[in-house]
């Protein structure tokens, strides 16, 4: 019985990380500004800071970004390498710093998205060296991308505590 | 929140080790090319994009109901004025049939290679990229359907990038914007050949030019097939900006024909006569 309710939760994400790539994907497709979004990265934080349980918030991280590879044009890891950091600092964060504040969480998603920015373009850098577009441009659409981010994860983490408190 | 306090670190160090070795090991094998990491990505790929594709068409299914039953207002006037459009691009067509049987006439009394474009085939385009580093979209076709690293993307307005991954049933096509991305290019006005490189952003830049003094904003590019990707007299794009000299070139921004923000369905092609002998060494090996 437990076997089943444990292979139900481990579903029940499966299914949750599958589906925030693909809607990121469709999204970016039909509305240009999703772009400068990343659900996968917010997803990443929302559930370090959450599961109190680092080793499944590396697994998660881990699998979206290697998904979000996939999807994409980019050298397969280097998402995955970013995102896993991200849940395994997000999962730290979450056990030493009150992340249930906004503006706990406005600094860790805004750090976090130039963090993932910086690291997946080094990585891309080392692979090949013509990839990525130039520092002055890559800085500003981090900096934007930070700031969507930010704030589509304050709306989403809202949500999130509201429905959970509600639930429980 | 509820946070489960662990035991002890030792887990997490080693769950953490083991991630990242496996995305190192992936990323250095692709740098070294070792090992063939194509599998990896054609299975995540084919496990994926079929979702992609579900959620696509539902959202096309909805759009398709509001456009056929809901947006047909005033539509009675417009029918009549296509009508009369398609009586005379009918005529139109006569006169270019005409011109196609006499212009295949002189290609074979002067022996000249046909340059056309080949097999294609329609597809759809699903997703884009998810990250926002590269300029890639994921269409509906992949090797079982013909398209292969390298296939040509093009619409009815110009080029719109290339394959850079296949699976069995689905592609990631690399933009003509994207940064990696190159085209060798012709001036159609002066017949000068160049290269436009992507930068990212939604124009591209003049790399190399022949001779870059009398370029003017307005003036158009065409393929000029020496990349052996894309087929020689495709649309690329028109210069919209000439700017002052920075080194040895002008910069010079070009838009795509193109519309990439609103692709839907694109031509793959899958095989093109290679209409070039000796590759131009100035835009050397095409890009992984």
């Amino acid at each position: 019985m437990v076997r089943i309710t444990t292979l139900g939760i481990i579903g029940r994400f499966a299914v949750a990380l599958v589906a925030v790539v693909v809607i990121q994907g469709i999204l970016s497709f039909k509305f240009k500004v999703f772009g400068y979004f990343d659900l996968p990265l917010i997803c990443s934080v929302y559930y370090g800071f959450t599961l109190g349980n680092p080793v499944a918030s590396i697994v998660i991280g881990s699998a979206l970004g290697l998904m979000q590879d996939s999807l994409s044009g980019a050298v397969l890891g280097t998402n995955g390498f970013s995102k896993t950091l991200i849940g395994f600092v997000a999962a730290s964060a979450g056990s030493k710093f009150n992340v249930d504040q906004p503006i706990t969480r406005v600094f860790a998603l805004f750090l976090f998205t130039i963090g993932d920015g910086l690291l997946v373009s080094i990585l891309g850098l080392m692979v090949d060296s013509r990839s990525g577009t130039t520092y002055s441009s890559a800085l500003g659409g981090w900096i934007l991308s930070a700031t969507f981010n930010t704030l589509l994860g304050l709306i989403l983490f809202g949500y999130h505590d509201r429905w959970g408190n509600a639930t429980t | 929140m509820s946070r489960v306090i662990v035991a002890s670190k030792r887990p997490i160090w080693i769950a953490l080790s083991i991630a990242l070795l496996i995305h190192t090991g992936l990323i250095s094998v692709q740098a070294g090319h070792r090992f063939d990491t194509r599998f990896v990505r054609m299975w995540l790929l084919d496990s994926l994009a079929p979702l992609e594709k579900l959620v696509d068409r539902s959202l096309y299914g909805i759009v398709y109901v509001w456009d056929s039953y809901f947006a047909l207002i005033g539509v009675h006037q417009e029918n009549e004025q296509l009508k009369q459009q398609v009586d005379e691009l009918k005529l139109q067509l006569e006169k270019r049939r005409e011109d196609v049987v006499e212009v295949q006439r002189l290609r074979t009394l002067l022996s000249i290679q046909d340059t056309g474009i080949g097999r294609t085939v329609v597809s759809r385009v699903i997703g884009r990229d998810p990250g926002r580093a590269n300029q890639t979209v994921t269409i509906d076709k992949g090797l079982s359907h013909g398209v292969k690293p390298d296939s040509a993307v093009i619409t009815a307005d110009g080029i719109v990038g290339r394959v850079i991954h296949s699976s069995n049933f689905f592609s990631i096509v690399q933009l003509v914007i994207d940064s990696q991305s190159a085209v060798g290019v012709i001036l159609e006005s002066t017949r000068r050949q160049g290269v436009l490189k992507g930068n990212g952003s939604r124009e591209l830049e003049l790399e190399y030019i022949d001779d870059d003094n009398d370029l003017k904003e307005g003036l158009k590019f065409i393929t000029s097939g020496q990349d052996r990707i894309y087929p020689k007299g495709l649309q690329v794009g028109l210069i919209t900006l000439v700017g002052p000299r920075r080194g040895l070139l002008r910069t010079v921004q070009v838009r795509p024909a193109a519309d990439l923000d609103r692709l839907e369905e694109v031509i793959c092609i899958l095989d093109h006569p290679q209409n070039v002998d000796v590759a131009d060494p100035a835009l050397g090996p095409p890009t992984p």
